[in-house]
């Protein structure tokens, strides 16, 4: 069969986009120093420094670890959260809904730096807790807390998956079970979860992805404690030979993407089945939500108790810390409230132009890649050839890179691929990066509402004479478009708050928000970080809720 | 359309001129010269691990004395500077004028591999020798001494260490107090800290006792300035080894951070500068590099607490005041092939190793 050119294309091009600066690191890997340089030459010296080096086996072992932390906590409770917000009267769902993504909002460093102010050791909740019971039995220092934290932050991107997914679930199928007498739990475990288990692999595979190559909260957390993961890992590599060490960091890099490979294979595996999962059939099935019954407050309270520790503790840290100029457990917070951190945000034409490119980037940047990642994602659907299994590899591969090390590797695709250089400077570049980087989230949140489609719809279109395009525009977009929509508002907050793939990008005039905050950490003082985190949060709060307003619904 | 630009360029850079009235006398009489091409550029692009906030004050200044160049700051971390720079020159890309920044064995290496412009500035002379790295063009900036932070709540006066020898004595001592509460930069991952630890053990003959105590008490070591010094603030530490000097306007504004400048020495750190070789506006850039080290400059990046090296700034804590205080204790880095030394890989391999095996051998 000739390949459909449209096709082809979107392959091309998603090939290129990300194998271009893959292709770049694994060169890079088999070279004695920089590959721009004259006198490098092929070796594979870089694997033995790194496979030889045990401090590389002491953070691929911690990493390993503590991505089997998360996957243990975020699956099970996004899984859980997704079906009582999406598919049963929990009371306020509304409400839940919306607060339930806080966390992808915040940047890992600035939930991180929440932590240490509001339950780290000398934090308000743990002075307080010392006050009030005597003891404070937590220390979020411990691998186990990062993990823990790690775990908890990743929950929105389960439920997301999974709630897409069952957005599609009919209460047909439910109900026929409910008249056999089972109770709601039979329901969601016999029914609603197989169901949803190409979502939950799916989200298994990122949350451990995003464990390994996790950076801020081990950065933050772990390696003040001696705790090192490979991300750490690979940005003690720049400085720890002086020189930063190119061929050693892409070498991680290379070693990372293969340990990648069995794990997309698995998800390979159980995708094939995807078509038993098809929930938009040609005949219409009505939504009802699952009573729970007795089980409504105890839900509740489980959604709560996860909102508190994930949400309302950082936060309520971060922006306590904005609003003092210090603090310690022998400081009368009532002492130094000031507003002065605010104003003085508020005076730097700077902080108005990174604003304004944030909003840039993620409104417009997040739409143009949500018409990427749909195109990939229509590219995949619905055939099941060697090219197709091509592709689910290249969307998953690049969230494997850690940030830091995908940002230099564009600066090298758009400083080196001569018809690309005149981009480099533009606001393009730093786009193509960050859509490429989120390509496993973005082409993912497309194609789980893809699935559920049934093709028996298009057929229905195809045979009264509309050809495949047409069928595709009419009939399968449209049923999609509030996958769409959504899909736009979390690609827009991914954007809001990426940094470091940019940051090799950015250029005077071209601040982001995210930039700003890493920076400012790293050199300056924490009064204007916390105060500069708690505007953002307040601007990416408004721009979800008027997404809210104009109608962006989680499900349907 | 040449003879007119050409007439407002020149127009736009006798305005300052005028309204300056002249340089001091000790430039070159063809300054002006570098003043009109530098207007002609219209712009200076500037890396420096630096916020614009910190920044504004300098740029301000330099833009009030010559209005027509705009100055395009990038705020990038020491390592990015490196990278992204190294990366530009090698792809023939448009990159940094001035090249500004603290990790100073990084920037020497830039300057041996022939990236800096042999510009000998007309400050040469009034700046002290070590700054001036003769037939290079780069420069010593700033005069930043590390310096100890302690907790005032959490640490009683005779337990705030003076000199180096008293952290070892004094972690000892009251280890209870001390163990898992002292800070410091990780050398692994913070250039700053790995400098002031090399310096301190090729000055102070105990530095090794020093290290194994530091391990004795669980030290934690950051590779953020932010949350270390935060975390001595707050009470999650008690005691920082090894802060960067800004770390004293901290404790203007936090009355439980309390600030030692050691009495047995002083180990300077600064910020290196140079125009780079291949700048594309390369007037713009001499003229921002002495404007940096003029004194009007340096007036204001003593205000901005990083400390003048020049004699004829005033100000808290100058070279000057410390010069009075510690003679020959100050230990200010020379701009030279010196500053390579540890990024010989095997020599640095070889401290790291002694470093991490001394803090395990204390535990």
């Amino acid at each position: 069969m000739v390949m459909n050119p449209s096709r082809a294309v979107v392959i091309l091009v998603t090939a290129g986009a990300v194998c271009l600066p893959l292709g770049i690191l694994f060169y890079q890997s088999v070279l004695s120093g920089p590959f721009f340089h004259a006198d490098s030459h092929f070796t594979l010296d870089a694997f033995g420094f790194v496979l030889r080096d045990p401090e590389f086996w002491v953070a691929l072992r911690n990493s390993l670890l503590v991505a089997t932390g998360m996957l243990v906590v975020a699956l099970p409770l996004g899984a859980l959260l997704a079906l009582l917000v999406a598919r049963t009267d929990i009371p306020g769902r509304g409400v839940l809904e919306p607060l339930i993504l806080v966390p992808i909002l915040v940047s890992p460093v600035v939930l991180a730096l929440g932590y240490v102010v509001a339950a780290g050791p000398v934090g308000f909740y743990t002075v307080w807790s010392k006050q009030l019971f005597g003891v404070a039995p937590w220390n979020i220092y411990s691998p186990v807390a990062i993990a823990v934290i790690g775990g908890l932050s990743h929950v929105p991107y389960v439920f997301l998956y999974v709630s897409t997914a069952l957005k599609g679930v009919g209460s047909d199928v439910e109900e026929a079970a409910r008249t056999t007498g089972a109770g709601p739990l039979r329901v969601a475990l016999d029914v609603n979860l197989p169901l949803v288990a190409p979502a939950l692999m799916f989200s298994a595979v990122l949350v451990f992805f995003a464990g390994v190559e996790m950076f801020g909260l081990a950065l933050v957390l772990g390696n003040s404690n001696n705790f090192s993961m490979l991300a750490v890992y690979l940005y003690k590599l720049t400085t720890r030979l002086g020189v930063p060490a190119y061929h050693l960091m892409a070498t991680v890099a290379v070693l990372i993407v293969l340990l990648t490979f069995p794990l997309v294979m698995l998800q390979r595996h159980y995708l094939k089945v995807a078509d038993k999962f098809v929930t938009v059939r040609g005949k219409a099935a009505r939504q009802r939500p699952l009573t729970l019954g007795a089980w409504r407050y105890p839900a509740l309270m489980l959604a709560l108790a996860w909102l508190a520790v994930t949400v309302i503790v950082p936060i309520s840290g971060i922006t306590l810390r904005a609003f003092v100029t210090y603090w310690g457990p022998n400081v009368n917070l009532f002492d130094v409230l000031t507003l002065d951190q605010f104003r003085f945000v508020f005076s730097e034409p700077v902080l108005v132009r990174g604003i304004r490119n944030s909003v840039l980037i993620g409104v417009v940047g997040g739409g143009l890649a949500v018409a990427c990642y749909a195109a990939i994602a229509f590219a995949a659907h619905r055939r099941n050839d060697e090219w197709t299994h091509l592709m689910d590899y290249l969307i998953l591969v690049p969230r494997a890179i850690p940030g830091l090390l995908a940002g230099l590797a564009f600066l090298w695709v758009f400083l080196f691929i001569s018809p690309l250089a005149p981009l480099r400077a533009t606001l393009f570049s730093i786009w193509l990066a960050y859509t490429v980087v989120w390509l496993p989230y973005g082409a993912r949140l497309v194609s789980s509402s893809l699935v559920q489609v049934g093709k028996e719809l298009e057929e229905a279109a195809v045979s009264i004479g509309a050809t495949r395009r047409r069928a595709m525009f009419d009939v399968t977009l449209p049923l999609i478009r509030v996958g769409l929509l959504t899909s736009w508002l979390l690609v827009f907050l991914m954007f809001e708050r990426e940094y470091s793939t940019g940051v090799y990008l950015l250029t005077s005039g071209t601040e982001v928000i995210g930039a700003l905050l890493v920076t400012l950490s790293e050199t300056g003082s924490m009064n204007q970080v916390a105060a500069l985190a708690v505007i953002n949060l307040v601007l990416i709060g408004i721009g979800v809720i008027t997404a809210f307003r104009f109608g962006v619904r989680l499900h349907g | 359309m040449k003879w007119y630009s050409a007439m407002i360029a020149t127009g736009l850079a006798l305005m300052p001129a005028s309204a300056f009235s002249a340089f001091p006398d000790y430039y070159p009489p063809d300054y002006q010269a570098i003043v009109d091409a530098a207007t002609a550029e219209g712009k200076v692009v500037l890396y420096a691990p630096l916020s614009t906030t910190t920044l504004r004050p300098l740029i301000e200044g330099f833009q009030a004395e010559y209005p027509g160049i705009t100055v395009e700051l990038n705020d990038l971390n020491t390592v990015v500077i490196y990278n992204r720079f190294i990366s530009e020159a090698a792809g023939g890309a448009q990159s940094a004028d001035v090249l500004w920044s603290s990790a100073l064995d990084l920037q020497a290496k830039l300057v041996t591999d022939g990236h800096s412009l042999d510009y000998a500035s007309p400050e040469s002379a009034h700046l002290p020798d070590w700054a001036v790295w003769q037939g290079k063009g780069a420069y010593g900036t700033t005069f930043e001494p590390m310096i100890f932070a302690y907790n005032k709540d959490a640490l009683k006066p005779e337990q705030v260490p003076q000199t180096h020898a008293d952290i070892a004595r004094l972690i000892t001592e009251n280890l209870d107090t001390f163990s898992g509460r002292i800070a410091s930069y990780n050398i692994e991952t913070a250039g700053l800290g790995f400098f002031a630890i090399t310096q301190d053990s090729k000055i102070f003959p105990e530095f090794w006792t020093l290290a194994r105590a530091l391990g004795a008490a669980s030290s934690r070591f950051y590779s953020s300035t932010g949350e270390m010094i935060e975390s001595i603030a707050s009470g999650e530490n008690v005691f920082g080894y090894n802060q960067p000097s800004h770390a004293s306007s901290y404790g203007r504004d936090n009355p439980s951070l309390g600030i030692v400048f050691p009495q047995d020495y002083l180990v300077i750190a600064s910020r290196m500068a140079f125009v780079t070789a291949k700048a594309q506006n390369p007037n713009a850039g001499k003229l921002f590099l002495d404007y940096m080290l003029s004194q009007r400059g340096q007036q204001i990046i003593d205000g901005m607490g990083f400390h003048s090296l020049r004699d004829d700034v005033t100000g808290p804590m100058t070279r000057e005041d410390l010069t009075k205080t510690y003679g020959d204790r100050l230990k200010p880095p020379v701009m030279g092939p010196g500053l390579l030394e540890f990024l010989d890989q095997d020599k640095r391999l070889e401290f790291l190793n002694t470093w991490k095996s001394s803090l395990s051998a204390g535990q």
